[in-house]
């Protein structure tokens, strides 16, 4: 079977978890639906005395029909029937609607929970974790923690209702009861054994799957240029070699599927013949009515179902539990930014001081050595330096997005670390380099640095960006929709919405790290145009890419391996020769107007 | 016959006319599995009922033996009807998963060869994500609605009709409560499922409210915290997880409801009524009466089995809808065999041309005349048609007015292949398969000799980072292999076309080069390129505006100046504006300035 094999290559994330705490914690949440959660029992015991009584009933009746006909009354008997079969529907429809609500509540519970934690988290726990992963803890995991429970109700009731039936067939028969009791042995084991190459087998469909999927992807995205080359023919036969094998992975796994069930009922088939047989002979011989045989046939179909649950049920519940103790463990991570007061300050006037701070994200890679700055209210510091220089890290620092290890930074003489970290953030602003959009309007987007501004300002905001010049280029200027995460956009005008969104939170410190995406011309200069208004009368902080910035900036700091090495004005720094002519060289010269202006005879060559 | 520009020979030919028909053709190519299946199912509910029967006989055989060995017979009896039962059931079952996964791969791959025969239009229009749905999510779906969709509708018919056949082949009196039950669950089930239905909808819609708020906010977090929103997000959070709560538990109040099951349990107390009442007549036996109440157990399954099965069906369908749907798509464009094929000039005039889709006008009155051999920067704002302009130069559209004329002939009386071969385009996203840069450079012409592709890879300056990697030319592109950045990508790019030598080359220029010695090589790699060649150029680059002979300036669909640099910078104050940055020396304004809005 090797082809089926072909360019699979198995991934190992099997984990097992064991946990005394994890039960008590479980047990946690449910408290509040105590009272649920009784009723739910009830239900479930009632349930299933009401499905044992119901089969034994029809069987005693059977008997009484044929000792005493006579004596029977149809009425009695056809309304106690009909009465069992009724509670059964509503006891189990008790059981459903409120295990439905308790469920639903502890899964809701347990959500806000984790979101609520996961918003708390600084930025260093999303940089560990990508998003995907989170999301599906807080959503997926408390989904298939919150299953169990519904399993682990509806196999309850099923035990039970086994463990009442084999207790009354005790007393009916002991031997009938041993032979049925043989079956469930050969149904655990073939369900197991079913599970295992189930599981082997969805694993392959689903890998198989993933490579059909990229196939197609790859072709579609690359049609144009396969076109243009003709070289649909040989696309098509790798497509048929991928869809061949995809065939057989998934027809196996439909095979295995599909088989379980007939040959489970191929196993029950083996025990009802014997029950007949069996059982007649002990009924001929005296033993036990027609009726009681009757019921041990019955019996054996109530039996196996259950069986098979129980077979599958352990294994399903582990990965349940696990997926709890994920989500719980999202929830228990240790913070790592701890504010040790709650200074509100009202007002920011932007100083900041940072005093011998030392930074690092992980131990052994040291970002910020005893590192001190001061920067006064309203200046511009433009930070230049290589990728991890520590440049971008400032930024992050003055954010209080991550913590630091040692030091002291300083706004307005307050200790960061003694703030008040919503009030603070009000008043700081952070431009990222790739700018993010909320889905909804341009208005909705902008409006999210203070939700309390009127259309009128927010209108006010956007024309004062770029001269307002890029809104009339927007279909339906500031109530045009983004899209997802901005993407009806383009990358210039989402700078300008983000421009336009920290200008209308007015904050007293900006923090900006430039895009080094490319823009067209104009939007270029619109952004441009909107950086000066942005940058104006507010301290700023610009991790800097882009020359004008540089040229224009109070002062520039040259970074190097998280220390300060030059600092000074563009034109003082470029006549140094220092670092900042090296870094200027490499980064800076291409925007220069000398280098366009040598473009149409240098390059040429 | 359905124009394509791609068929393979001796393909089985489906009928296409409607959705049903489709699937259904389909079926029928597998005739004699579906009639395996069939016959499977109705040996297997035939078996299974009659083995119900069986056991009543047996009782007959308990109550008054006929033979020593009568218990016996009947035992060994109905073990082998109950395997014959098995048997058939894994016949039907492993017969009817065939046809499912064949159903899938088969028109999967009619998907595929309509995709590759449809031109270019056509892809341009369509989403990737679009397409991708339907050749997986919309397949998969058309499998389930085949297994267990189709399976459980008809062992549903199968299992109501053929043990009420076999209850009245007992006592054809009592077949009155299960067909009066059979006409009440015909009823309640559809009133459950049209309440259902909705619900599950609307649940699993909340679920992806709350599933994409959550994404987002994540992904925004940092500017979530930045503007200090955390709360704003979390009382979002919060709403949308009480909104899939709610619709959670308004599912398990509509499941715990599920009627049909209720009067199941009064078909089996009347039934049983019923056979009680025959029996103190003396017109039935025990022995029967446990047949009877047998085959009303049997019923059990389909109403189980049912619920899900009319739901499965209909997706199905629509899937099968939206598949058929692109696989019937017209191309729009006519391959124009016959027409003008020679070798191009380059020079390019656009006349009055206006372009535009149903929703709107994209360009209007668009005048330009390019002489071969000549660059034309074009500068706009997103929006502003820059790329549509280009799209109609090699037919990717048609105009909608005015003509467009290359060496004097207009496209549209140009043979398609001519034209597309001698005009190159590379696009802003630069699209490299999973396979050598080798293999991606000489793309089309798998037997280019090495030598051949080393020199355009070193006109395109992508010689040196090639280089560089430890397989050279063999590494490979994309997942598995080496990211290249979008600079590198763009040179490997303009290495295909020093391969293919166009006469028009159309660049959308947008890569930004971090550091100004990958600028210095991107800069020459192009104006190699434009060398001796027409070329369009969408760049960002301010050196490639400043230096070309031609600069057009577009807003809103319409070209609202047009020069060269020195031209510009007199006449078009938005041009001036870009410039004005750089402390350039601008020259006076001319008087004629065009009013710009």
């Amino acid at each position: 079977m090797g082809f089926i094999m072909d360019g699979l290559d198995a991934e190992a994330y099997d984990r097992q978890y064991t946990d005394a705490t994890l039960v008590k914690r479980i047990i946690g949440y449910f408290r509040p639906q105590a009272k649920r959660m009784v009723a739910i029992s009830a239900a479930i015991f009632l349930t299933s005395i009401v499905n044992t009584a119901l089969p034994i009933y029809i069987s005693s009746s059977l008997d009484e029909l044929q000792t005493n006909p006579a004596a029977v009354s149809l009425a009695t008997i056809t309304v106690i029937l009909v009465l069992l079969g009724v509670l059964g529907w509503v006891f189990n429809a008790v059981r459903q609607w409120l295990s439905a609500e308790a469920i639903g509540n502890v899964t809701l519970q347990l959500r806000e929970d984790a979101f609520d934690a996961v918003v708390k988290r600084d930025l260093s726990f999303y940089d560990t974790y990508s998003s995907g992963k989170i999301v599906s803890r807080v959503t997926s995991d408390t989904q298939a923690f919150s299953q169990v429970v519904a399993l682990a109700t509806d196999l309850m009731s099923q035990i039970l209702l086994v463990v009442l039936l084999i207790g009354y067939l005790f007393l009916v028969n002991v031997q009938l009861t041993l032979i049925t009791l043989t079956l469930s042995p050969f149904i655990i084991i073939t369900a197991l054994a079913f599970r295992k190459i189930a599981r082997e087998t969805v694993t392959r469909s689903r890998r198989v799957n993933a490579v059909v999927s990229s196939h197609i992807q790859e072709t579609v995205s690359g049609i144009g240029i396969a076109k243009s080359f003709r070289q649909e023919q040989a696309i098509y036969n790798e497509f048929l070699d991928v869809n061949a094998q995809s065939y057989r992975v998934n027809l196996r796994t439909g095979y295995t599927f599909s088989s379980i069930f007939p040959i489970l009922n191929l196993l029950a088939g083996f025990g009802t013949a014997a029950l007949v047989y069996f059982g007649g002979i002990r009924s001929q011989a005296g033993e036990l009515t027609p009726g009681e045989w009757y019921l041990f046939i019955q019996g054996l179909a109530l039996f196996w179902f259950p069986l098979t649950s129980i077979a599958s049920f352990w294994s399903q519940f582990q990965l349940g539990l696990a997926a709890g103790e994920r989500v719980f463990a999202l929830i228990d991570a240790d913070a790592k930014v701890v504010q040790n007061d709650s200074v509100k300050l009202p007002h920011i006037k932007g100083e900041i001081r940072f005093e011998r701070v030392n930074f690092s994200y992980n131990e052994n890679e040291p970002v910020l050595t005893d590192f001190s700055l001061t920067i006064a209210a309203g200046e511009t510091l433009a930070l230049v330096g290589h990728t991890g220089s520590g440049k971008s890290s400032i930024g992050k620092l003055i954010s209080r997005f991550y913590e630091f290890q040692s030091g002291r930074i300083l706004i307005d003489g307050y200790d960061i670390r003694t703030l008040d970290l919503s009030a603070y953030h009000r008043q700081l602003g952070v431009v990222t380099q790739t700018p993010f959009l909320f889905d909804g309007t341009i208005m909705e987007n902008i409006r999210y640095g203070n939700t309390s501004a009127t259309d009128e300002e927010v209108r006010r905001v956007a024309e004062t960006v770029g001269q307002g010049d890029w809104i009339s280029t927007l279909p339906n200027g500031l109530e045009t929709q983004v899209g997802e995460r901005g993407s009806s956009l383009s990358m210039g005008q989402r700078q300008l919405v983000s421009l336009a969104r920290v200008l209308l939170q007015n904050p007293s410190i900006i923090i900006l790290d430039e895009a080094t995406a490319s823009i067209d011309p104009l939007t270029e200069t619109l952004i441009q145009e909107g950086l000066d208004v942005v940058l104006a009368n507010r301290t700023s902080i610009v991790i800097a890419h882009r020359l004008s910035t540089v040229k224009n900036a109070d002062r520039i700091i040259v970074l190097r391996e998280g220390e300060i090495i030059e600092q000074g004005t563009h034109d003082k720094l470029l006549t140094q020769g220092g670092h900042y002519a090296e870094l200027y060289n490499t980064y800076f010269r291409h925007q220069s107007l000398e280098y366009i202006e040598s473009a149409g005879h240098t390059l040429t060559a | 016959m359905q124009r394509s520009e791609f068929t393979v020979p001796n393909s089985y030919s489906y009928n296409r006319s409607n959705p049903i028909r489709w699937i259904f053709s389909h079926i029928w190519r597998y005739k004699y599995f579906f009639i395996a299946t069939c016959a499977c199912y109705l040996t297997a509910w035939f078996a299974h009922s009659y083995s119900r029967i069986m056991i009543g006989q047996a009782a007959e055989e308990i109550i008054n033996p006929t033979a020593v060995d009568g218990l016996l017979k009947i035992s060994l009896a109905i073990l082998f009807i109950l395997v014959v039962d098995s048997l058939a059931a894994l016949g039907g079952s492993l017969a009817v998963e065939t046809i499912a996964q064949r159903l899938e791969r088969d028109s999967r791959e009619e998907l595929y060869i309509s995709l590759l025969g449809k031109s270019q239009t056509f892809h341009d229009r369509q989403r990737v994500g679009d397409i991708m749905a339907r050749a997986t999510g919309d397949m998969q779906q058309m499998n389930f609605m085949i297994n267990p969709g189709m399976l459980f509708i008809a062992e549903t018919i199968l299992g109501l009709s053929i043990p009420i056949l076999m209850i009245a082949t007992i006592k054809i009196d009592l077949i009155l409560v299960p067909i009066i039950f059979v006409g009440v669950y015909i009823v309640t089930v559809r009133a459950y499922s049209r309440r259902l239905n909705p619900v599950v909808n609307n649940q699993r819609m909340a679920f992806g409210v709350m599933n994409a708020g959550l994404e987002e906010t994540i992904s925004g977090i940092e500017v979530v915290k930045a503007t200090a929103q955390e709360n704003f997000e979390r009382q979002k959070f919060h709403r949308n997880a009480r909104e899939f709560r709610n619709y959670f538990a308004q599912q398990g109040r509509i499941e715990a409801g599920y009627l049909p099951m209720l009067f199941y349990a009064f078909a089996l107390g009347v039934g049983f009524l019923h056979c009680m009442v025959f029996y103190q007549n003396g017109q039935m036996t025990v022995p029967e009466i446990i047949g009877v109440m047998g085959l009303l157990g049997a019923l059990r399954f389909p109403i189980f089995v049912s619920i899900f099965s009319f739901s499965l069906v209909q997706l199905g369908i629509a899937s099968a809808k939206r598949i058929l749907h692109i696989i019937n798509a017209e191309a729009e464009l006519d391959e124009n065999a016959a027409g003008y094929d020679q070798q191009m000039v380059g020079e390019i005039v656009f006349e009055d041309v206006t372009f535009g889709y149903e929703d709107g006008t994209v360009l209007k009155n668009i005048n330009l005349k390019v002489k071969a051999g000549e660059t034309i920067a074009i500068v706009g704002q997103t929006g502003s048609g820059k790329s549509t302009l280009t799209d109609l130069i090699n037919r990717t559209y048609d105009v909608t007015s005015g003509r467009i004329l290359i060496d004097n002939i207009d496209v549209r009386e140009w043979n398609l292949t001519a034209l597309r071969s001698q005009i190159s385009r590379i696009e802003q996203d630069v699209f490299l398969f999973s396979r050598s840069v080798a293999e991606n450079i000489a793309f089309g012409a798998p037997d280019t000799p090495m030598e051949k592709i080393e020199q355009a890879a070193r006109e395109a300056q992508a010689h040196n980072f090639i280089s560089s990697f430890a397989k050279g030319y063999d590494t490979e592109v994309g997942e598995r292999g080496v990211m290249l950045s979008g600079g590198q990508r763009q040179r490997l790019a303009l290495a295909r076309a020093f391969l293919s030598n166009p006469r028009i080359l159309i660049l959308d220029d947008s890569t930004s080069a971090i550091d100004s010695a990958t600028e210095d090589e991107i800069q020459k790699a192009i104006r190699r390129a434009q060398q001796g060649r027409t070329t369009l150029l969408i760049t960002h680059r301010l050196s490639q505006i400043r230096w070309a002979d031609h600069i057009l300036l577009l807003e809103g669909g319409e070209i609202i100046a047009g020069g060269s640099h020195e031209e510009l910078l007199k006449t078009s104050p938005q041009y001036r504006r870009i410039f004005a940055r750089y402390d350039v020396a601008l020259p006076p304004v001319a008087s004629e300035v065009p009013s710009v809005s």
